[in-house]
């Protein structure tokens, strides 16, 4: 295999991970709203999938800078900058105390993650198999 | 629930059968019914046959625990304040524990009005003989009580509209007698003279300066100016009843005025509200008329409450709505730009004469089964009265079976007479269900900072001195409570005191990282059992730490200890500390940087700068810990900070700048309030959930609360007399005719009961645009407004919550004009409003001139954050005149006025908040509820300056924070009596400081005083009239 097929495919397993988180966020935001869970159990629960989350995608976006995949990172891009403003601006975490208000936000939010992710995850399988075919 | 109800049904342990009657078990409907034997009907309700029992006895219990613990000690006070209490205060017997006025009798129990014993005495005093099953019988009356037509009947609320309770009005003359009595018989031995050579002084030199002062010419902007202003003065005084109490719940003339309203309405279903439109540019507001405003009447459909009782709709002090009419569908509400929302003070102090929140002990609950909604004045029972349909869901639920039975008489009662079903305020006493756990004690910890600064300004000296004094007044009437005293300095000092110890033995603990408790059992000690210790412990803890010089405050260490002591059991904490937290966690880096202030960049100060305190807060919060901050420094507190941990914990903070117990008037402010607060009764462990009508969602809370689900509020401890706002939204369109909101507030007394305390509202429905703007009541959307304005400059940007105030103001009187007026959106020379949103624009120009909110460079990050504060938790009564400053002319006021009258002191009447009024050789008052400013001209006459500061002449006078003397001469009398009435008139522990303001003295004094004076212009902010232009502009640019 050659090393974008390699790429390609360490992208499909990144991004299925990333999508699975989403899907845990939207989950646990709907338990709260169902008060199948208390805000700070939810919070602290949350808070550590957070940065995972972020490093990860980070991880993936330097590695299609690194390769060169211009189109791969161009698509990545404005969401690592979105998670770096959040850092630097320190709202990252989740808070107990304004959860509610913020929790349409943060349920929006969730559910552009997982439209993205999944759309990315089919783009970098097409790109995986595009790559072996060209192998061969 | 159902447990005590079958048992009770199937063994029938008390009530002996009435004669005729037995009872046979019925197996298929697994409970007894009861046969009459002469008929032989049968039905399954039990049978009453005994006659209604008379109206008294079904008068609801009334719980000892709303009033305030008498307040009247401020420690070791002055004489002067000994006087005012002594003065002003009713005797004990007028006082707390006044008998509570009858629930509005029944109609048809009242004797002398026979015309309304046709119709509508029938399905209650009938309804029981009736056999419940015999539909054809029974339930006629309901019917035509439903609809029977309410024009024919003399409306029943009148009688009790027009003649209140029996009972307050005794107490209250009661009250006025007794004051008389000591005034008269203060004055008769040396006063006489004194008084008639100085009324004769007086109405020759403070009336007419125009005619009798020489220089009149100078300092009045010319002749006309002066009259203008006393016949301003007089007409005002024709307006207004001397001596109302500023914002009571109701007040009679008001009153007469819904009452004729409310006969009007009661003629046809739903009768088209007038909205009367002013304009108001060149309006003059009369401020009298701002402070005994009440909200709009609430128009309920006729037929909306079986109970007459006038209490049956809730009192606005407890619960309020920005609007008396929800909108059918959430399109015209956005429409109309007006925030619904709700306005709580659940717990509220008592004044002498308010009545009593009723308690219903005998367990019985009826809750609605679906939507858990408490049984209300709003329900309708149907099939007889053996079901219930409830008013939000409108699910028919079952009676509970001993709801007609007086448990403690063991007879049966007549349903009717329940609290929970006239009153729409109402506190059950919860059985087990209520409970996770058995009502746990009270626990008081203390924390004391005994740092340098704390020692060196007497804080921990008059701390403890009234903490020693308020022993006895913490709450503990079961001697449950329980307290443990933490002096914090770098270290943590505990205090061991064994049970049956005199002596306390000092722990002192330097580990800050990882608190270890020395002896649990013995620091946290029963406050009967180890009073002795604590005594002398409170005795000698200044004297302790006389010759510290340690700096440091190890507050987040401290704190951390008092929650690890009470976190298996809840508790309030009290932190007193001088000293900014500079050691172990949670400590604080002096932040301020004056260059910021003013600037885009101040926002930041005043939000938290480390997220240990809201953390902490949280774990508080789960563990049922409520945290009260009291903050006194000469330096930065940081008070952004550390007001976090008392917003989310149900606490307070409370702030005294530049704190010197060296100056007697700081000392008694503390006590004062130090001492009112840990007496108040305080609920523990509570959740607040309100709840409504279909299609109705609450959205947003505001106050000092944690938020624990969609709609649940949790409150480690509920103070007194503390708001909170609720915003509604619309989210089904509503056909019912009105809607009611309760809230329900479950909590455990400081007396060891688990209770609920319930406030019912309903309001009427519509789909009138004219009806949301008559219905505002302007008062609560202020409260709200001012809310929303803190959380946003919390969020963002002053700046922004500034701007958001504006353009909210802006849309509302847009909206107003485009639907309202025939000119539409068009360009108006005029600013046209309803009548009762008239003083909507000057109180939002208060708020933009807050101190919490005001463009400024000069105003310190502590006095804003404290300001901001108390902005989101005074309730409405404080607030307004925290936003809209009370101002008063002395020199020239009538006679009455600081004297007795029918309301207690009377005082003159309030001037508009504009240096105009102000004259060369007058005295002012000017107060907001947290301070009260003493304004004298420089011309002042000298014996007015004699009579009243006891100085010679203007010159030798000195301003600044002062204790005025009581002078032996009727003019010092009222002026005292006047700010003895002004610090007494409104609920909460606060007590203002009293500055006397000179013309010509300390200028930051001065600016200070005349800042409260909102009408004026005031550095770029514009004046009331600019205001109006500004905001008649805008609305004329953009189009709605």
């Amino acid at each position: 295999m050659s090393g974008e097929a390699w790429l390609f495919l360490t992208a499909v397993i990144m991004s299925a991970i990333l999508l699975f988180t989403s899907v845990f966020f939207i989950i646990m935001f709907s338990d709260l709203e169902c008060d199948y869970l208390n805000p700070i159990d939810l919070c602290n629960k949350l808070n550590q999938f957070v940065l995972p989350e972020m490093i990860a995608h980070a991880f993936m976006t330097t590695l299609f800078l690194l390769s060169f995949q211009v189109i791969a990172f161009v698509l990545n891009a404005p969401l690592l900058a979105y998670n770096v403003n959040k850092v630097v601006n320190r709202n990252h975490m989740f808070d107990a105390t304004e959860i509610f208000r913020t929790l349409g936000q943060h349920k929006k939010e969730s559910f552009f993650k997982l439209g993205f992710y999944l759309v990315f995850f089919f783009y970098a399988l097409y790109r995986m198999i595009l790559a072996l075919v060209a192998e061969d | 629930m159902q447990q005590p109800q079958r048992t009770a049904s199937q063994s029938l342990p008390h009530p002996p059968l009435p004669p005729g009657w037995r009872a046979q078990w019925d197996p298929t409907a697994g409970r007894h019914a009861f046969i009459e034997q002469a008929t032989g009907r049968s039905q399954f309700n039990f049978p009453l046959s005994a006659p209604l029992p008379p109206p008294g006895q079904g008068r609801p219990l009334h719980g000892h625990h709303g009033a305030r613990a008498s307040i009247s000690g401020p420690i070791s006070s002055p004489p002067i304040h000994n006087s005012f209490n002594g003065q002003y205060r009713g005797p004990p017997a007028a006082g707390g524990r006044t008998p509570i006025p009858p629930m509005q009798p029944h109609p048809q129990q009242q004797p002398g009005q026979p015309g309304q014993q046709q119709q509508q005495p029938q399905p209650r005093s009938n309804m029981p003989p009736i056999p419940p099953y015999g539909a054809a019988s029974a339930t006629p009356p309901i019917a035509e009580h439903r609809q029977s037509p309410m024009q024919q009947q003399p409306p029943p609320p009148q009688a009790g509209m027009t003649s209140p309770p029996p009972a307050p009005r005794a107490s209250r003359r009661q009250y006025a007698a007794n004051t008389a009595a000591y005034i008269a018989g203060d004055t008769s031995g040396v006063g006489a003279p004194l008084t008639s050579g100085h009324g004769h002084s007086q109405s020759q030199q403070f009336f007419s300066p125009a005619s009798h002062d020489p220089n009149s010419q100078l300092f009045t902007p010319g002749g006309g100016g002066a009259q203008d202003f006393s016949g301003g003065a007089a007409a005002a005084q024709g307006f207004q009843q001397p001596g109302i109490p500023p914002y009571a719940g109701g007040q009679p003339g008001v009153q007469g005025m819904t009452n004729q309203f409310g006969q009007m309405g009661l003629g046809g279903q739903k009768q088209m509200q007038v909205v009367s439109s002013t304009n108001l540019i060149g309006l003059p507001l009369n401020p009298a008329e701002m402070m005994s405003m009440s909200p709009p009447e609430i128009r309920l459909p006729p037929n909306a409450s079986f109970s007459q009782s006038e209490t049956r709709n809730s009192d606005p002090s407890y619960q309020r709505s920005t609007i008396n009419a929800v909108p059918t569908t959430n399109s015209l509400l956005t429409k109309s730009k007006l925030p619904l929302a709700l306005v709580i003070t659940p717990y509220r102090s008592l004044k002498p004469g308010d009545p009593e929140v009723p308690v219903v002990s005998d367990t019985v609950i009826a809750r609605c089964r679906r939507c858990r909604t408490y049984i209300n004045p709003y329900v309708t029972f149907i099939e007889g009265g053996q079901r219930w349909k409830c008013c939000m869901c409108n699910l028919s639920n079952e009676v509970p079976q001993l709801f007609d039975w007086d448990q403690e008489k063991n007879q049966p009662a007549d349903r009717y007479l329940r609290a929970e079903l006239n009153s729409s305020i109402v506190e059950f006493v919860a059985p087990t269900e209520y409970m996770v756990r058995p009502p746990q004690p009270p626990l008081y910890i203390f924390i004391i900072d005994v740092s340098y600064s704390a020692i060196s300004s007497g804080m921990v000296a008059t701390a403890a001195r009234t903490l020693l004094e308020s022993l006895d007044r913490i709450p503990n009437d079961d001697s449950r409570t329980k307290i443990s005293i933490i002096a914090v300095d770098s270290c943590l000092h505990f205090f061991s005191l064994p049970t049956g110890a005199t002596e306390p033995s000092m722990l002192v603990v330097g580990d800050l990282d990882d608190v270890f408790l020395p002896k649990p059992s013995d620091i946290l000690v029963n406050l009967v059992e180890a009073k002795a210790a604590i005594e002398s412990l409170l005795g000698r803890l200044s004297d302790m730490f006389k010759d510290t010089h340690n700096t440091g405050n190890a507050l987040g260490g401290a704190l951390q200890a008092a929650f690890k002591l009470v976190s298996h059991v809840g508790g309030k904490v009290i932190a007193l500390t001088a000293t900014l937290p500079n050691v172990g966690p949670g400590a604080l880096k002096n932040r301020e940087d004056s260059k910021m202030l003013g600037t885009a960049k101040e926002s930041t100060l005043l939000q938290a700068q480390t997220g240990f305190y809201k953390n902490f807060a949280i774990e508080c919060s789960r563990s049922q810990v409520s945290v009260d901050m009291w903050l006194f420094s000469s330096a930065y507190t940081d008070v952004a900070t550390l007001s976090g941990l008392p917003r989310y914990t149900g606490g307070q903070t409370y702030f005294y700048p530049s704190f010197n117990a060296a100056r007697s008037e700081d000392a008694l402010k503390f006590a004062h309030e130090f001492g009112t607060v840990i007496a108040d009764p305080i609920a523990l462990e509570a959740v607040m959930r309100v709840r409504a009508s279909k299609g109705i969602r609450m959205s947003a809370f505001h106050g000092n609360f944690f938020v624990r689900s969609t709609d649940l509020l949790s409150l480690a401890a509920v103070p007194m007399d503390q708001s909170y706002a609720i915003e509604i939204q619309i989210e089904d369109p509503i056909s019912a005719p009105f809607v009611v909101f309760q809230t329900a507030v479950l909590h455990t007394t400081c007396y060891g009961e688990r209770r609920i305390r319930v406030i019912t509202t309903a309001l009427p429905t519509t789909s009138s645009i004219s009806e949301l703007y008559g219905g505002v009541d302007t008062i609560a959307l202020a409260t709200l407004l001012a809310d929303k304005a803190v959380e946003r400059s919390m969020q963002s940007k002053l700046e922004d919550a500034r701007d958001a105030v504006v353009n909210k103001l802006v849309d509302i009187l847009g909206t107003y004009k485009a639907t309202m007026t025939s000119t539409g959106s068009g360009p108006s020379p005029q600013l046209v409003v309803s009548e009762n949103m008239k003083f909507l624009p000057l109180l939002m120009l208060g708020l933009l001139k807050h101190i919490g909110l005001r463009q400024s460079t000069m105003i310190p990050a502590d006095l804003r954050a404290y300001a901001q504060a108390l902005l989101t938790t005074l309730p409405s009564q404080l607030l307004i005149p925290y936003l809209h400053p009370v101002f008063y002319s002395l020199h020239n006021m009538p006679k009455d006025c600081g004297t007795i009258g029918d309301q207690g002191v009377v005082l003159p009447a309030p001037l508009p908040l504009s240096a105009e009024r102000l004259e060369r050789h007058g005295l002012f008052l000017i107060e907001d509820g947290q301070n009260i400013f003493l304004w004298l001209g420089r011309d002042a006459v000298p014996q007015l300056v004699l009579d009243v500061f006891d100085v010679p002449s203007y010159a030798e006078l000195r301003g600044g924070k002062q204790t005025l003397p009581v002078l032996e001469n009727a003019f010092s009398q009222r002026v005292n009596a006047i700010i003895g009435k002004v610090r007494e008139a409104r609920r909460g522990p606060y007590y203002a400081h009293l500055y006397v303001v000179k013309e010509d003295g300390e200028a930051a004094m001065r600016q200070w005083a005349l800042s409260l004076l909102i009408e004026d212009r005031m550095d770029q902010l514009p004046s009331y009239n600019q205001w109006l232009g500004q905001l008649k502009d805008k609305v004329n640019d953009k189009s709605f």
